[in-house]
């Protein structure tokens, strides 16, 4: 068994692009980690560093407790599983699971007990003398899978393994990943742009971008205690709910205020985070998650209320999402901007609703609200999020150890990023 | 852990696609008459050969072109394998192109995959050497080849002094490397995880990938030291080691004079020296379809 620990690592390639910077993370054995982010954010380089394939231009790699730096990847005792499988299209399935092990010189006897072993733990058996082409993509996927299962490595590296299949098997085979890893107990690094999946298979999620780790943690704080703006609008789907909004506080205590609407805050919730108290009188970025609105019928008058023109309902069955418009310009920062690269769609959508922001609430399904109905609703204002409008971090939550800007170019911008 | 085995999974084969004869439309019998017409053009060559080659008394008119019964003879063949030895002269071709071949393949394959799949310093450079090699005409590397070769290492009226300036095709090297380039990465590094070295993974994982790109170097290669004249007629001394070419334009230049039908032991001879090389092409034309790579990655 095997920790991983990353020791500020950087990867600059040959033409100057930074993948990654300066990223140390510390993998304990047993553990499964997913590293997430937007395409493009070195997620997957971080994984093809620890596997070896690619050289490490700064830091430390240690599997086990050895200096990986300059190790083949052959010796890392590592097994990896591709996005695209990789399999051996000129060999059967029984030769695609054993060539890890021929290659390894492993006793006949032995390849056959562990080929035969994974093949019964995937239902592969009546596959074993099929070539690849002859297979579907979820067997492709199986027995990819089974190629790292018999070579029983110290370490599992999963680059996005689900993302090639469609969205019914996406699901079983998440339930089987969870579940072999906690048969198998290996260490795991997994590389995934879905935050569904980082959510539910990770013990601790990395959220990186451009490069640089935003935040590890469990799914849970990552969703209750985003460090910044980017990983708050990152995690959660429907995505957070953000607007610059004013912060006062007078003889009705607190409250935040944006568009005409004001929002009253229970006197716990500054008492929880006092660092608050510094923005009194200022702008900050407001967070609102979909899940922290409800139908004001429904609840109880601690919560705040919100009165919108409803744009569109999505029926979900369980839930309905209801979709307005509020009347004030989207976020400007650099967080958002990096979350959904600008898109023509995007642009065409930010012109469609005139520079104004849209907003999800999820409300319960019992709710009768109807494409263009003025509705009432009660907004949760325990869990308002609040973000300095400058550096994009969150506001009073003590976790939050200062990342390191995400810029690319010069040491200058780099400086003035910090500042 | 227990994978549902779906019945999605299952794969079912399509049956072969079973192409029906459509009614010709008149555009379709225009394209049928031009390529009939391409044909014989490109078959007429073939077809005279082999009729000149079996005329007893050479007939040069237009109705030599028809098989005469009563003009037909085997006679040119037995001429031309007494005056030149046939057997021995193919299998001097055999041998010369053997070689070539199997010398262009293993370095072609070798420096291919080197080209496309190994990171080294200087690589970008050593490429474009190499395709500027294939700028210079042979001709002009002629006299110092056979100094080299004849003088330096003394491999004159050798097979391997016939062979070696021909043994690194640059054309063969840049056409596997094409091939391992279009490879999925992701195979290699697989590969790699899994152990094998570098060698291995040529042999085991990227060569069977590329096996009609193989036959297609090797067809495309054969032809040409099976045709080869210039250089074996300047390395070999005795005409015991004569490939096929270079025998049958000695003759031609000698002996030719001395039989009853030249004209036909000219073309019974190049009927034997072409009969490989069409058996070869017929036996393998299947091999020229598009490789199963596809099937390495994604569903």
């Amino acid at each position: 068994m095997a920790q991983i620990v990353l020791d500020r690592i950087d990867k600059i390639y040959p033409d100057g692009t930074k993948a990654v910077d300066g990223l140390s993370l510390d993998i304990p054995d047993g553990e499964f980690v997913v590293l997430v982010g937007p395409s493009g954010c070195g997620k997957t380089t971080v994984l093809r560093l620890i596997a070896g394939l690619e050289p490490i231009s700064r830091g430390t790699v240690r599997i086990g407790d050895l200096v990986m730096n300059h190790v083949a990847p052959k010796d890392r005792d590592i097994a990896m599983v591709f996005q695209n499988y990789a399999l051996y299209p000129s060999m059967t399935v029984r030769e695609n699971l054993a060539f890890g092990l021929r290659m390894r010189k492993t006793p006949k006897p032995e390849i056959n007990r562990r080929v035969r072993d994974a093949a019964s733990i995937l239902g592969l058996e009546k596959y074993l003398e099929r070539k690849p082409a002859a297979l579907s993509g979820g067997q492709r996927q199986r027995v990819a899978m089974g190629r790292a299962i018999v070579r029983e490595p110290e370490v599992f590296l999963m680059d996005e393994p689900l993302s090639n299949l469609d969205a019914k098997l996406r699901v079983s085979m998440r339930t089987s990943l969870a579940e072999m890893h906690e048969r198998l107990k290996v260490t795991t690094v997994y590389v995934t742009h879905d935050q569904v999946e980082a959510m539910t298979l990770g013990d601790r999620v990395c959220v990186l971008r451009d490069g640089v780790l935003q935040q590890v943690d469990t799914p849970q704080n990552l969703f209750d205690r985003p460090v910044n703006l980017f990983v708050g609008g990152f995690i959660g789907s429907p995505s957070m709910n953000i607007i610059t909004a004013k912060l006062t506080k007078d003889d009705g205590g607190a409250a935040v205020s944006f568009a005409g609407h004001r929002l009253a805050i229970a006197e716990d919730v500054v008492q929880a985070r006092p660092e608050i108290e510094a923005y009194f009188g200022r702008d900050v970025v407001l967070g609102i998650r979909p899940s922290a609105f409800e139908e004001a019928s429904l609840v109880d008058e601690t919560w705040a209320r919100m009165s919108v023109t409803t744009h569109v309902t999505e029926s979900l069955g369980s839930e309905i999402h209801v979709i307005f418009v509020i009347d004030a310009p989207p976020v400007e920062h650099k967080d958002v901007a990096d979350l959904a690269p600008a898109t023509e769609e995007g642009e065409a959508a930010a012109a469609l609703y005139k520079g104004k922001s849209v907003w999800t609430a999820r409300v319960d399904a019992r709710s009768e609200a109807r494409a263009g109905d003025r509705i009432e609703l009660g907004v949760d204002t325990r869990s308002l999020y609040f973000f300095d409008p400058g550096s994009g971090l969150a506001i009073g939550n003590k976790q939050a150890p200062a990342p390191r800007p995400a810029r690319r170019g010069t040491p200058a911008a780099a400086l003035q990023g910090q500042r | 852990m227990t994978l549902a085995t779906r019945s999605e999974d299952e794969v079912t084969v399509a049956p072969d696609d079973v192409v029906e004869d459509e009614p010709r439309t008149p555009r379709g019998w225009w394209r049928l008459a031009l390529l009939l017409v391409g044909a014989l053009v490109f078959v007429f060559p073939f077809y005279y050969m082999i009729v000149g080659s079996l005329q007893k008394t050479q007939n040069q008119s237009l109705s030599g072109a028809l098989p005469q019964p009563g003009n037909l003879t085997l006679h040119n063949y037995s001429e031309v394998n007494a005056a030149l030895d046939l057997g021995r002269a193919l299998i001097n071709s055999g041998i010369f192109t053997g070689g070539v071949l199997l010398a262009t393949v293993i370095f072609g394959v070798l420096a291919g995959y080197a080209l496309a799949q190994l990171h080294f310093r200087g690589r970008s450079l050593l490429f474009v050497m190499m395709l500027l090699l294939l700028m210079v005409p042979f001709q002009l590397l002629i006299i110092p080849l056979y100094v080299l070769i004849v003088r330096n290492y003394g491999l004159g009226n050798s097979y391997l002094g016939m062979i070696a300036p021909f043994a690194i095709n640059s054309t063969a090297v840049f056409i596997f490397r094409q091939y391992f380039m279009q490879l999925p990465k992701e195979l290699f590094d697989a590969a790699r995880i899994d152990g094998a070295n570098e060698l291995r993974i040529l042999t085991r994982v990227a060569l069977p990938l590329v096996r009609p790109a193989l036959l297609t170097a090797m067809l495309l290669t054969f032809i040409g030291p099976w045709n080869e004249y210039l250089w074996p007629f300047l390395i070999t001394k005795q005409q015991r080691m004569e490939p096929l070419a270079v025998a049958l334009a000695n003759y031609m230049n000698t002996v030719q004079s001395t039989v009853a039908n030249p004209f036909g032991t000219i073309l019974a001879g190049a009927f034997v020296l072409a009969v490989p090389a069409v058996v070869l092409f017929l036996a393998f034309q299947r091999y020229f379809i598009a490789p199963n790579i596809g099937s390495a990655v994604k569903g």
